[in-house]
């Protein structure tokens, strides 16, 4: 059903771009510099 | 094939693992990369990781919405979503058999000369559920007082983490000794219990509990690049079968959501099959629709 996907496509496509606009970049860069706790099961 | 696939995997997982000076620096990278996202598994507490980890990232996006008040705008992390739901929809489950670390460090277990057993069919199913309860739900029906979730996925489970992360981190801190707490010990059976299981069966992780693996397969029967089996070609000499890493049958479901697109039963095929395909987002005229046969 390619058609299925060319929708699909461009709904996900208007997610990131929307993510991008709405500060998702900053969050998962601070995120990604933080050592995750919970990976570890410390704390 | 196989071999190209085996250098894929190995430049992937060396390329977004390159950060070497973590015994100098800052025990973990810390730098703009961090911003994308791994199409496959891998912490990003892992000393030397590039890139976030896609299912640590949607927890930690979920686990925060209940702090938002009324009027302010939380971080939906609708990015996130929308670069797997991108990749998933063209590539479908191709970044667990290509690009995933840990599905390749799954692959090298699998080596191991010992028996091999079959997976239980039904066991299959888990990881949905392991994405709805532990990725989606938890996050954000467990919160404390400030309205705080945490990655239960990460916490309870991911033995990437543990191997990646947490392994390699108190190795290189010894004082987070101290505070290990029972869900480390917990996540040390689960990773024991996975590397023991991954030489006895292909890709156990992947196959019954990845939460990433499960968003992707969503994708399997729509997304872009898809097999294609021809009928007339097959012989059932089940050649695909034996070969196929997570016990899908080509010849009867090529487009499975258990396939990870490792390519291995096109190998397998003396008699062509089977045979990779990319299909265009639309159809366009001269196709008449019929783009691909499955």
């Amino acid at each position: 059903m390619p058609k299925k996907a060319f929708w699909l496509i461009i709904l996900f496509t208007f997610l990131f771009i929307l993510g991008i606009n709405t500060g998702d970049l900053e969050f998962l860069n601070n995120l990604g510099n933080t050592i995750c706790l919970s990976c570890i099961g410390v704390g | 094939m196989v071999s190209l696939r085996w250098l894929v995997q190995t430049l992937i997982a060396l390329g977004t693992n390159a950060y070497l000076l973590f015994p100098f620096g800052s025990v973990i990278y810390q730098g703009p990369l961090k911003a994308v996202c791994h199409p496959g598994l891998n912490c990003y507490s892992c000393p030397a990781a590039l890139l976030s980890c896609p299912v640590g990232a949607v927890q930690n996006f979920v686990a925060g919405l209940r702090m938002f008040g009324v009027g302010m705008i939380p971080n939906l992390g609708t990015m996130v979503i929308g670069y797997l739901g991108f990749i998933g929809t063209v590539v479908g489950r191709l970044p667990c058999g290509w690009i995933c670390p840990f599905g390749f460090i799954q692959d090298l277990l699998y080596k191991v000369p010992l028996p091999k057993i079959s997976l239980w069919q039904p066991l299959r199913y888990v990881k949905y559920g392991v994405l709805v309860i532990f990725v989606l739900i938890l996050p954000v029906v467990l919160v404390d007082k400030a309205g705080l979730g945490e990655p239960w996925f990460c916490k309870l489970i991911c033995p990437a983490g543990t191997l990646e992360g947490a392994l390699p981190l108190i190795l290189l801190k010894p004082s987070l000794w101290g505070t290990v707490t029972l869900y480390f010990w917990n996540k040390i059976v689960i990773l024991s219990l996975i590397v023991i299981f991954a030489m006895l069966l292909s890709r156990p992780f992947c196959r019954v509990l990845c939460p990433l693996g499960a968003f992707y397969s969503l994708f399997s029967r729509i997304s872009l690049v898809q097999l294609e089996f021809t009928e007339g070609n097959c012989v059932r000499c089940e050649s695909c079968v034996r070969y196929c890493p997570t016990g899908v049958v080509p010849y009867k479901d090529p487009n499975s959501p258990e396939c990870i697109m490792c390519l291995r039963c096109l190998d397998a095929c003396r008699f062509q099959a089977l045979d990779f395909s990319i299909r265009r987002p639309l159809p366009g005229p001269a196709d008449n629709g019929a783009v691909s046969q499955s």
